[in-house]
């Protein structure tokens, strides 16, 4: 079946979802446990032989070392594996491909289902298993379209080639997106053209998923559920409900530009007990410029506090809530030793006071979120937002952690629980209760709280996209922004005519011819930015690329698991490669052509060692710099 | 966190190591899943309970032509999946000291260890089975002691060794005496045992000295064949095993190197524990009489834990371990001939080894010879040859069989059962109206190689032999033999028990020719030699490197080093350098021919992952790597050298280069090296 498909074509050889909860019994058939498997056409014996024994030998192995199962390695396939309440991942690739990067493609996987579909055990109690099939196959083929090799080993944003556009252009796009933020509803966005990258605002992860809706509504494929377009605006504009991870809203809002500004004028009526208001970082932010980026980022320490401690470590604004210590730790030990009272409230009426704060939110977002603070009456609610200085959205965010160390309280061994490393326990722990205890889903979205471990602490969110041809503005805005005409019309209106203009600009750009093999290639892939500048003729497959490729990714994955390790040459006898790295970046170069000659023993005067000069001369017309 | 465990494909436990932590780790898990049970179940029963899902779930995936590698989860536990023949390996680790590669190592070396203790019966996976898992509760305690304790001291070796870092010998570098001990050696000792009417039928092929890991000399005799590296390493395990010489630990103190004083002290400087656990009572007081050092081995303290509960008594060390090593002759290679190793300890730390044939070794050769046969012709079955060769081979391979069954039941070898199944064999593939050499023989095949391990095993590992006489070198002569070496290396001995440690020292390098070296490992791999300056970083020793951590940083730098140059080898990459935090790692391999010019590279194989570990304690990979380069150089005696060095790095790459490019050159030429 595998190998029908060309094999450097794509990444993923396999990749299915398994549901453990529905095989329990002995008799139980395992394909009833099959949510989704790729290839599809894949026979039903074969599926479940690898379903079975993959998840078998799992579960048998995060047994025996209390830890989830995160590859299992095959002699013709790895798989990268996640775990998680009853779920099983596994994505099989050829063995070539490095680890790391196979897990990283996983993980986006699911992380793309669960932007569009909500938590995954959520989304297959309310929709068919096929429409959710289709989903997966569509995240599953968009993560591979038109993959080149070196994507399967960096995982990064296609982005419309620099050098040829008029930086004006991108100032101009970027000056769009900064307009639309004016009105308070819009969180940010970015502006993609033909399914690339023309400015964003958001984190590379964020944009990606993004981008896979708009290269679906390039497509015009139709999207089974969720999906609105609005006739006020010519079918135009779209939009669908997509979920925010804490960590993701927390960086959204913690954007330097005119947060503040938005948040001034939504909440001095609706949130009138927010202490922020009296809060000490009111003082800094009396004038409001880009160079205003600390205040704020001590602001965003505050949401920060409710993430979960591993979030919080996993985030890369860690050294910004550092700052907040005391405020952190604080807010680990509430959620390691919720009070008493706190435990008995959720045990008992859990489900009713979901509805409520279901409810409640989907009344209006602001007003139900204070709302949620007096129904609570859970001490912690009190503490974290008094000591947060906290605005809404972080008392919000507050809840969601507050519930997911409650469901993992339901369990019997509860004392245990809070004991143990919560990193494992909590997972763990809210795995079984989901498999066990998950009540029917008793509203459509947004969001159940009870799946709420902290991962699945997702926040509906709505994303906007106007289409102009080729040219998408993609704007997350809050979930009333769509029923808000005033504010719909402004974004619309305000940026309509720059949209076209720049629009028609771009299009007359004609994309850089390929280039045939040159005296040498190169990778240069930013790790901030996620964003790859490569001369590699693409798919084609030069006879230098096949080589570079190889060592590219065994480079990337030391790499990867050596921090110390700044540069490096690798050489055999026939090609030479050099690799370095920073923070920020990883370059890669090769030099071409037949100058390699040597018998492998030591000798300076061996090309391959000036390989470091000549990559630093020839990459700085890429605009590489690595000086 | 460290486990190893060996189960048949039927999940029977064949043998198993874990340190304690595991151990205890697994008591929780099977203590929390049987809470209602009363006591801990024996812990063979948990582990093998545990492990069964992973290792049945192996076999369903060998049916289905994949199988696992290995497994990794997310608090970086790793597991390593390997099988040989029948016997499924699994190496597990849980705190991070070892990587997929090493122990994806200790599973070779491991089954290098079995195959070496058990020669060809491991080619029968139903034997072997047998011998790992015997039925006789002490002795299975007793065989999976000594395991154990050899895995331990490999891990231990390879940890701290340079040489079994790299996988090669080192030999003590002082020329004169090296010359003179392999003199003796031959002259007198050898001449001496072979002639004696007390050898019992056996003939002394090797005898070397070895001062703690390093080889101050060796001696072949004439008709012997060469000693593989492969061979030599385990053999120096098992030698380490015997007579444990921590050498981290015990190093004299300087102002003792010289003078009479040594001689009285060494003994208790130098103590080291006996092998044999049955004296733990009168252990303690020698341990209190030397208060300075505790030279119990912590590997060794563990296997006593995990064991604790056994009282085992080890065999006398004075007796010999039957070992099964590789003998080229000219018609070919035999792996696993049955040799005799006699370990007699001279000093603490010092240690010669005689390895003798055994008179009736050509039964062995024979036995391959068939084996080798079956084994050919059950491949072509497989592949659908069969038909088409008609097994021509086959005819020859009939009438020697016929005649060397003969030769058994004349030397009172129970063969009766070959016999009968050969009897079978021939009606099957020979008799005219027989279904001749089609599939339905290669049940037949696997038969035959069955029942010649089974001849095999019965000439040489079972305790007697054919015939009852005792084959061995009576005791009087190896005390003669220890006593005449002992005799000759009096004045030496301190010396070398020095020497060992401070074999090439850094300062050797005047700082102005190498400026910023750090330290170096220098292979010859044609023949599985390798230099390098001591990196000892005890708290009592200082090193060049300084003292505690930074030398402790140098050391953790080189092991992994080498580990990820062998990551590359694999690869294909034969030239390698790398800038890690404030140093500079170069790495090359290279080829040359026998009068010293370089050859010209050629691109090297590349290798999936799980394949066998580079190196030459097990599946000698340099072996291959200089078949496949020689096939280009036919006639040509081809040289394969590795060098890997440490520069500090701030200096320039160039002068680097040309540090590495002195250092190829100079290191093996005893007349321009600054060493030698």
């Amino acid at each position: 079946m595998a190998e029908l498909l060309q094999p450097d074509s794509r990444m993923c050889n396999y990749f299915f979802l398994y549901d453990g909860s529905k095989v329990r019994g002995e008799a139980d058939p395992t394909r009833d446990g099959i949510c989704y498997f790729f290839p599809e056409e894949t026979p039903l014996d074969k599926q479940e032989l690898l379903c079975g024994q993959l998840a078998g030998v799992g579960r048998c192995v995060s047994e025996l070392s209390s830890s989830p199962a995160r590859t299992l390695r095959l002699r013709r396939n790895k798989f990268a594996i996640r775990m998680k309440d009853d779920f099983f991942w596994a994505l099989g690739c050829s063995v070539d491909v490095p680890t790391v990067s196979v897990s990283e493609f996983l993980d986006q996987l699911i992380d793309l289902f669960c932007f569009y579909n909500g938590p995954v055990r959520q989304s297959y109690q309310l929709n068919s298993q096929e429409t959710l099939a289709a989903q997966w196959a569509r995240y599953l083929s968009h993560l591979q379209s038109g993959s080149s090799e070196l994507s399967h080993i960096f995982s990064c944003l296609k982005t419309i080639d620099s050098t040829n556009v008029d930086p004006l252009l991108l100032l101009k796009a970027a000056l769009i997106l900064q307009a639309c933020q004016r009105c308070p509803l819009v969180l940010a966005g970015c502006i993609l053209f033909r399914g690339r990258v023309v400015s964003t605002q958001m984190s590379p992860g964020l944009t990606m998923k993004v981008m896979v809706h708009e290269s679906e509504t390039y497509t015009k494929a139709q999207r089974p559920n969720g999906t609105s377009a609005s006739s006020s605006f010519s079918g135009t504009v779209s939009s669908t409900t997509v979920f925010l991870t804490a960590p993701e809203l927390q960086d959204l809002q913690s954007a330097p530009v005119d947060k503040g500004f938005s948040s001034d004028i939504l909440k001095p009526s609706s949130c009138p007990t927010t202490p922020q208001r009296d809060g000490p970082s009111k003082k800094t932010r009396l004038s409001r410029t880009l160079s205003d980026t600390p205040s704020t980022e001590s602001q965003v320490s505050n949401p920060s506090l409710s993430k979960p401690p591993q979030k919080a470590s996993l985030s890369p604004r860690l050294s910004d809530s550092d700052v907040f210590s005391p405020a952190l730790s604080h807010s680990a030990a509430n959620s390691l030793n919720p009070s008493p009272q706190s435990l008995r409230f959720l045990s008992n009426g859990e489900n009713t006071v979901e509805d409520e704060v279901e409810e409640s939110r989907s009344r209006d977002s602001t007003g139900g979120r204070s709302q949620i603070r007096s129904e609570g009456d859970g001490s912690v609610f009190e503490e974290d937002s008094h000591l947060n200085g906290g605005e809404g959205e972080g008392a919000f965010g507050g809840v969601f952690e507050f519930q997911a160390v409650e469901s993992g309280n339901e369990q019997p061994h509860d004392d245990k629980v809070v004991e143990e490393d919560s990193r494992v326990s909590r997972g763990s722990v809210s795995g079984h209760k989901a498999g066990k205890s998950d009540p029917p889903p008793l509203l459509p979205p947004p969001h159940r709280l009870s799946d709420a471990s902290e991962e699945n602490a997702l926040i509906p969110m709505t994303l906007y996209m106007h289409r102009v041809k080729g040219l998408v503005l993609a704007l997350l805005v809050e979930p009333h922004f769509m029923s808000d005409a005033t504010s719909m019309e402004e974004v619309y209106h305000s940026s309509l005519a720059s949209l076209n203009g720049l629009e028609a600009h771009l299009r007359t750009i004609s994309p850089g011819a390929p280039g045939g093999p040159g005296p040498y290639t190169f990778a240069h892939f930013d790790c901030i930015q996620s964003t790859l500048t490569t001369n590699l003729s693409g798919r084609s497959g030069g006879a230098w690329d096949q080589p570079f490729v190889r060592a590219t990714s065994l480079l990337h994955s030391h790499f990867c698991n050596t921090e110390t390790l700044q540069e490096a040459i690798i050489r055999n006898a026939s090609t030479a490669v050099y690799g370095t790295r920073s923070v920020a970046q990883e370059t890669y170069f090769q030099q071409n052509g037949g100058s390699l000659r040597n018998s492998g023993i030591p000798n300076h005067q061996d090309s391959a060692f000036s390989l470091p000069s000549k990559a630093r001369h020839r990459l700085l017309k890429h605009g590489v710099n690595l000086l | 966190m460290k486990c190893l465990l060996i189960a048949s494909e039927s999940a029977e436990m064949l043998f198993y190591w874990t340190d304690l932590e595991f151990q205890q780790n697994i008591q929780k898990q099977y203590g929390a899943s049987q809470e209602e049970g009363h006591g801990f179940p024996a812990f063979e029963d948990s582990i093998s309970t545990l492990f069964a899902p992973i290792i049945i779930s192996f076999s369903t995936m060998v049916t289905e032509a994949d199988s696992y590698t290995s497994f990794t989860t997310e608090n970086n536990h790793i597991y390593v999946l390997h099988q040989f023949d029948e016997c499924l390996y699994i190496a597990v680790n849980g705190d991070g000291e070892e990587k997929e590669e090493d122990l994806r190592r200790k599973i070779y070396v491991m089954n290098k260890m079995i195959e070496v203790l058990f020669g060809m019966v491991t080619l029968s996976g139903n034997l072997l089975r047998k011998e790992l898992r015997a039925r006789d509760t002490e002795q299975r305690l007793r065989l999976w002691k000594h395991l154990q304790s050899l895995l331990e001291t490999y891990s231990h070796l390879r940890e701290n060794d340079q040489s079994f870092l790299v996988e090669a010998v080192e030999r003590l570098i002082h020329p004169t005496l090296c010359e003179q001990c392999i003199e003796f050696l031959e002259r007198r000792l050898v001449q001496q045992i072979n002639s004696s009417v007390e050898r019992g039928g056996e003939e002394v092929l090797h005898a070397f000295i070895l001062v703690h890991t390093k080889l101050l000399a060796f001696y072949s005799s004439r008709n012997a064949s060469i000693l593989s590296t492969s061979d030599l390493l385990a053999l120096i395990i098992m030698a380490q095993n015997m007579y444990p010489s921590n050498v981290d630990v015990d190093d004299p103190s300087p102002e003792v190197q010289s003078g009479d004083s040594l001689s009285n002290s060494t003994d208790s400087i130098f103590y080291t524990p006996e092998p044999s656990p049955t004296d733990k009572d009168s252990k303690k007081p020698v341990r209190g009489s030397t208060p300075v050092f505790e030279f119990v081995d912590p590997d060794i303290q563990m296997a006593e834990d995990s064991l604790s509960t056994l009282e085992v008594y080890p065999p006398d060390p004075a007796t010999p371990h039957k070992v099964f090593l590789e003998v080229s002759q000219k018609d070919g290679l035999y792996p696993m001939m049955p040799h005799s190793m006699y370990c007699l300890k001279l000093w603490p730390g010092i240690t010669l080894v005689l390895l003798t044939k055994f008179p009736h070794s050509g039964v062995a050769m024979s036995v391959y010879t068939f084996w080798e046969a079956f084994a050919k012709l059950e491949k072509r079955l497989n592949e659908g040859q069969g038909g088409s060769t008609r097994g021509q081979p086959m005819h020859e391979v009939r009438s020697k069989l016929d005649k060397f069954l003969k030769t058994l039941a004349l030397n009172g070898i129970q063969s009766s059962q070959l016999q009968n199944v050969w009897t079978e064999f021939k009606n099957r593939a020979f008799s005219r109206g027989g279904p001749g050499f089609s599939r339905d023989l290669i049940p037949w095949c696997k038969n035959m190689k069955t029942q010649l391990c089974g001849i095999y095993r019965q000439c040489f590992l079972s305790d007697s032999g054919p015939d009852d006489t005792p084959r061995r070198l009576s005791p009087g002569l190896r005390e003669r033999a220890q006593t005449m070496v002992q005799e000759q290396l009096m004045d030496w001995k301190d010396f070398l028990l020095v020497k060992s440690k401070r074999n090439i020292t850094m300062v050797s390098y005047p700082l102005s020719d190498f400026p910023g070296l750090v330290h170096f490992i220098c292979v010859d791999r044609s023949s599985g030699q390798m230099i390098a300056p001591s990196l000892s970083i005890t708290e009592r020793t200082t090193s060049e490197l300084g003292k505690g951590p930074v030398a402790q940083y140098i050391k953790n730098k080189m092991w992994s080093l080498v580990s990820t140059t062998r990551h590359y080898l694999q690869k294909g990459y034969s030239t390698l350098t790398l800038r890690d935090g404030d140093f500079y790692f170069c790495y090359f391999l290279w080829f040359e021919n026998e009068t010293g010019f370089k050859l010209e590279a050629k691109d090297i194989p590349i290798m999936p992952d799980d394949s066998a570990p580079i190196g030459m304690l097990a599946q000698n990979y340099y072996r291959k790597l200089l078949r496949y380069y020689s096939k280009n150089h036919p006639g040509e005696t081809v040289k394969c050298y590795e060098l890997l060095t440490v520069h500090l790095g701030v200096i320039p790459t160039e002068i680097i280069l040309q540090h590495c490019r002195q250092l190829a050159s100079k290191l093996w030429e005893p007349s321009r090296n600054p060493l030698l």
